[in-house]
Parts: structure tokens; sequence; C-alpha cells
């Protein structure tokens, strides 16, 4: 018997958390262990048997008799798992990257929500801005985006001029808090 | 017949005309950006000519670089597709001056059709019911607030180049008539190059109801039915069938005649589109626009019909007669088409980029699939997020979209994201399998833009990514993925994680 262990967090389509799993290997049968979820939700144990003949493809069959064709690939850090129609993506938990964003993210930015190019930037350094008002119009694939303020507030920075490529993540504007008055002079 | 056609486009729709004049003896030429070098598209074109850059702008969007491209091969004809260049006149005049036959009707009647002001006066000349709308208005205009005193809230502000919900905006109050009027027409002015706006009367929940016309140089015209195109998302269509599971015969005879004199009324020539908002309780349609090309959806008529529809283009663009009759036209069966988009349906349906790592889209007994990619190529920033269109036939619609579930449930992505579970969460359910659904579907049915798994579902996910992760990395490009000597089970070889 071979048995491995191990952590990963699901990241889609529900933004999951890290759950801790065993697997206990007998002639193509494992059996998991897996701990984590919604407390302890989703504790579970399954066996399943496992056929990849092909890389990066398999079929799994429950105990009950059920098969499911499953895929996978690696994107970056991700695992992008399809089973049966559906698609999944994983991390290992202990090599997840904290989202590209999550390294310069600060409480007052607004971020580019998707890549594309700034239409239009509709504020400037040291405007009011209220709670939901437009601050900025992006594109990308032909969609056009409507960039709010999540507060009301004071524009600290404008990080981003029309007609630039921004990739998701990247911060568009600083909002400062609404009192911030650094900006006015 | 002509024997060189420069195809105008890029993606799916490129591939798909691609087939047809290659099926017709004629040479197909494609034209591609920087990002689209070895695209389907291209490689199913006898000849392809290189556009410099990739914004759309500099590329499929570029008058002068297309029709250059166009004479320097030697093509005596371009065809648009749809999107970018499909309805601009000036394209059209730029090819007529060329001595290029363009695919499609003259830039005169693509003008008038282009502006939903004169072709909302063509349909009330032509006797068709339009929504009740003002004149051209401007933000703070009397005529705006005057019109907004007649019908009430909401309104629709739209702009008068609009298209595919741009510069359209639906105002709730009258304080943000001024603002909303405003940001409409900044995105018209943005988009279109024209900012004129103006405003509609607001139908709660209509039914997207389009008819098919073909019409001859000799005036000769019939249309080819209705496609029911309700299920959209950000004022785009997903889902479009055809019947309609909405009209009665009656209901089809009439909205039928009503197409063909818009088209006559407006002198058209080629295939059109005319659509109509259908306000089903009270048994009333409304002319909407007429899109003056091709349309993304038409092949679920090709498949109750029986007819390649761009061929049909060809040959009426060569002048020959449309030899069908109104009678001619009988479908056969039901068809449904589903748009597949890299973009995330559970996320606000932002689009998602990155390289195609798997595709492989199903096959089987009345499918069709149209798509612009495939493996190991990058999904862009650049253009629309549409990958492909799987299109099922069945003998009735029951069959049709349990074939196209099974078929969807099949179709394996991996590398973006796409929003094909969106799509089998809308088939699978009991609304729309009634054919009881209008335009406001995916905002009444909250729960469709949810993930739905289920516990099992998950528990089993769980435990593959697991046991995936303790595989080896290496299969992730498709270009190691083929050929690689890997039948051995690695869980035998990987031995560093053996516990005692």
């Amino acid at each position: 018997m071979t048995t491995s262990q191990g952590q990963m967090r699901e990241t889609y389509p529900v933004e999951g958390e890290v759950y801790r799993y065993r697997a206990d290997e007998n002639d193509g049968s494992f059996t998991f262990g897996l701990e984590g979820g919604e407390a302890g939700a989703l504790d579970a144990a399954i066996t399943l048997t496992i056929e990849s003949g092909q890389a990066g493809e398999g079929l799994c069959r429950t105990a009950s008799g059920r098969s499911l064709p499953f895929a996978w690939a690696w994107v970056g850090p991700e695992l992008h798992l399809w089973l049966d129609g559906t698609l999944f993506v994983f991390q290992r938990a202990e090599t997840r990257r904290r989202g590209a964003s999550a390294a310069t993210e600060a409480p007052g930015d607004i971020l580019a929500p998707m890549p594309g190019a700034v239409l239009e930037v509709l504020v400037a350094e040291g405007d009011r801005v209220e709670r939901n008002q437009t601050v900025a119009l992006m594109e990308s694939m032909k969609m056009e985006l409507v960039i709010t303020a999540p507060r009301a507030g004071v524009v600290r920075r404008v990080s981003v001029e029309p007609g630039q490529q921004v990739d998701r993540g990247m911060r568009l504007l600083e909002l400062g808090p609404e009192s911030d008055s650094e900006g006015g002079g | 017949m002509f024997s060189k056609v420069l195809v105008a486009n890029r993606g799916e729709i490129a591939v798909r005309i691609n087939q047809t004049l290659r099926a017709m003896g004629i040479a197909p030429v494609a034209v591609y950006s920087e990002a689209d070098a070895g695209s389907p598209h291209v490689s199913t074109a006898k000849r392809a000519v290189s556009l410099s850059g990739n914004t759309a702008e500099e590329t499929y969007l570029n008058i002068d670089r297309i029709v250059r491209a166009a004479r320097d091969c030697g093509a005596d004809a371009v065809h648009p597709g749809y999107g970018f260049l499909s309805e601009n006149p000036a394209f059209a005049r730029a090819c007529s001056e060329a001595g290029i036959t363009f695919i499609g009707p003259t830039p005169e009647s693509m003008a008038q059709l282009g502006d939903k002001l004169r072709s909302k006066d063509i349909a009330q000349r032509a006797g068709v019911p339009v929504v009740p709308g003002s004149a051209e208005c401007l933000p703070g205009d009397p005529a705006a607030a005057e019109f907004a005193d007649r019908w009430g809230f909401p309104l629709l502000v739209k702009a008068a180049a609009g298209g595919g919900g741009r510069g359209m905006r639906v105002v709730d109050r009258p304080e943000r008539l001024d603002a909303d009027m405003e940001l409409a027409s900044r995105e018209a002015q943005a988009a279109f190059g024209d900012g004129r706006v103006f405003l509609e009367r607001y139908i709660a929940n209509p039914r997207h109801v389009e008819i098919q016309v073909l019409a001859d140089g000799n005036g000769h015209m019939i249309h080819l039915g209705e496609r029911e195109c309700s299920i959209q998302r950000r004022h785009q269509k997903i889902i479009e069938e055809t019947p309609s599971p909405a009209l009665t015969p009656e209901l089809r005879e009439r909205m039928g005649t009503a197409a063909v004199a818009v088209a006559r009324e407006a002198g058209y020539v080629n295939a059109g589109t005319v659509e109509f908002l259908l306000d089903l309780p009270a048994g009333e349609f409304y002319f909407l626009e007429m899109n003056a090309r091709l349309q993304v959806e038409h092949p679920v008529t090709e498949a109750v019909l029986g007819l390649d529809m761009v061929e049909w283009q060809m040959r009426i663009a060569n002048g020959e007669p449309l030899t069908l009759q109104q009678e001619d036209i009988q479908p056969r069966g039901h068809s449904i088409e589903c748009r597949i988009y890299a973009e995330d349906p559970y996320h606000d349906f932002v689009p998602s980029t990155g390289p195609l790592l798997r595709w492989r889209p199903p096959s089987g007994p009345g499918l069709r699939l149209d798509s612009g990619v495939a493996e190991g190529h990058e999904v862009s920033i650049y253009y629309d997020p549409m990958l492909a269109k799987l299109v099922a036939w069945a003998s009735d619609r029951d069959l049709s979209l349990r074939r196209m579930d099974v078929a969807l449930s099949q179709f394996l992505v991996l590398g973006v994201i796409t929003n094909i579970t969106l799509l089998r969460a809308v088939l699978g359910h009991a609304q729309f399998q009634r054919g009881e659904y209008d335009t406001g579907f995916l905002e009444w049915n909250p729960a469709v833009t949810r993930p739905a798994i289920t516990d099992e579902h998950r528990v089993i996910t769980r435990a593959l990514a697991a046991w995936v992760s303790q595989q080896p990395v290496g299969p992730a490009s498709p270009a190691t993925s083929s050929g690689r000597p890997d039948s051995a089970n690695p869980w035998q070889t990987a031995g560093q994680w053996r516990l005692p």
C-alpha cells in the first residue's frame, strides 16, 4: 500500500477552504480521507478507482459504479480539473500564490477586474467621489466595463492613463478616506 | 461566379465562410492580425495576408489596409462576416470603388438601417409597429423630459448608431435621466464615433424573436422563418433556437410578412435579419432593428431548412436570381445553438484569457461545431470572447435539447474558463424546457448564474485534485501531451512521499 498526504485549496467555481487529504492506494483503487470545508461539512472518506492511460486525462469510478471522465492541466500554480462537464480549479495549499494583486493591494486601491485597455479615467487626483460613482471605463474583448468607487472618498492617485493596457488586478486608482484633504491644495 | 474572395473577418465566422467558398470552388483569402497568425481562419484559407498590429482598429477595422489587401491579391469580392466592418457603409463603398464586389446590401441601405432612428422610420413606412420613441435628443433637452412625462419610468436611452447593447441604458427614475443620457452618449461616441441618443419606451422582459430574410437583386424576397434569441447576458445572445416555442403559425406568418415588408421598404438585397421585440402576453410585436449582414446564429436556420446561407449570399452577390419561393420554406425539426464564450459566468461574465491547453469539442448525430480556435492557441484580450458555436438539430425540440446537453457535457476545455456550465444550467431549467422564457431569464433565475455542485461531486473532485497534485507535472502543454511515453502508474514511481 502507498500512502500520500497533503493540503489543497479550492478556488473555482467556489472559492473554498483549504482541505487536508490522505490517500491510500491499493491496486489502482484509492481511498481518500478528506478533512476541511465549512465546519467539517465536507469531511469524507471516498474510494475511487482511477485509470489514467493518456497523460492529463483519465476515468474515475465510484464505489457505486458511476464512471466519470476527467482531465486536467496546470495553468501556472493552478490545477484546472475538468470532471464530467464541469471545471474546477485548485491550488496546492502550501504553494498558494496570493493573487497577483494581493502583494500590492492596499485597502484604498481600485483594481482592474480583468485584463484589457483603459478607455477613460473620469476623475483626477484630489477629486471627491461618491460611493458607486463611475471613475473609469475599461474595455476588454469588445466589452465595456464601468469601474465604480467602492465607497466615498478622495482620489489620491491615478495610476493609469487612457489607452493603457492593464492586467487583471493592476491598480487603476488609489482612493483615500473622505476626510483626506491632501489632494485639495 | 467569383474566383477569389477576401474574408474580412476572423474566428469562427471566417472559418465557416472559408468552408463554403472552398466547396463552391472559390479561393478564400484570409487577413490576420499578429495575434491570429496560425489561427484556423488562416489555415482554412487558400491564401493569407498579414495585417500588422493587434488591436481591432489596426487590423480588422482598418478599411484602407483591407481594401489594399483585397486589391493586391486580386480578389474579386469581399465577404465581411458579422461584426467588424460588416455593417460599415464606408467599407462597402471603398470596396466598390476599388472594383471589388461587397457581399451584402448596398452602402445606402446599410447606412439607413444602421441608424436606429432612420430604420424605425423605414419600418413605420412599411406599416410595421415600432416601439414608441423620441426623436434624437440631448441631455437636458425639454423633449426628453416631455417624452419621459408621457411614458413614465423606467425608459431606455439608446444610441442612434448603437448595437450589441452598447450605448444603451435603462433609466429607472427621473433624477437619473440626464446622467444616463450623458453616459450613453459618451459610450456611443467612444464605440461608434457618433454620440447621438434618443429615448424609447421600456418594454419589460419581451421575447427577442428575429426573422431571416433573403432578397435578390431583382426585388424577389422571402423570409426563412424565425430564430428565438431571448436567452441573453449583458444584452448579448447566448442561446438561440428555431422554431421559437412562442410562435403560433398565425404569429409566424404575420412577423414573416412584416419582415419582408421592412426589407422591401429598405430596398434590401442579400441576407438580412429583422429583429422584433415580442410582447407575448399582449400578442404584440415591435420592429427593433434590421441587421444588414449574416447573423451569428444563422446555423439554426440552415439546420432546419437544409440550406447554406453563405452560398446564397454569394449567388445573390453574383447577380443570380433567388430561385426559392416562400412556399419552398418548410422547416424540418428543431435546432438550437449555444455560444461558447471564454468568460466566467459566476463572476459577472468577466472574460477569461490564456492558452487553450485542451480543446476537445464533442461530435455526434445532429451536431455542428463552428469554431475559430484550436488547441494550443492563446485566447487574447483583443477580440470578442466567443470561441465557438455548438449547434444541435433533431426531429423535435425535446431531443434537440437533450443532444445539446450531452454534447456540452462532453466538451472538454482547459486553460480558460468558459460558460459551458451556465449553458447547461439553462438547458436543464424547467422553464426553459417548457419554452416559457424571455430576455429577463437570467435575471429572474439568479440560481443559474451560481455554481450548482452537489456535495458528492465536490468530494470526488477534491479527491481527484489530491491525486492529480501527486502526479509528475508535465502534461500541461499540449505540445508535450502527444506521444508522451507515459503510461506507467506514477503512484509506483513517486516514492518520495511514501509513508512508513
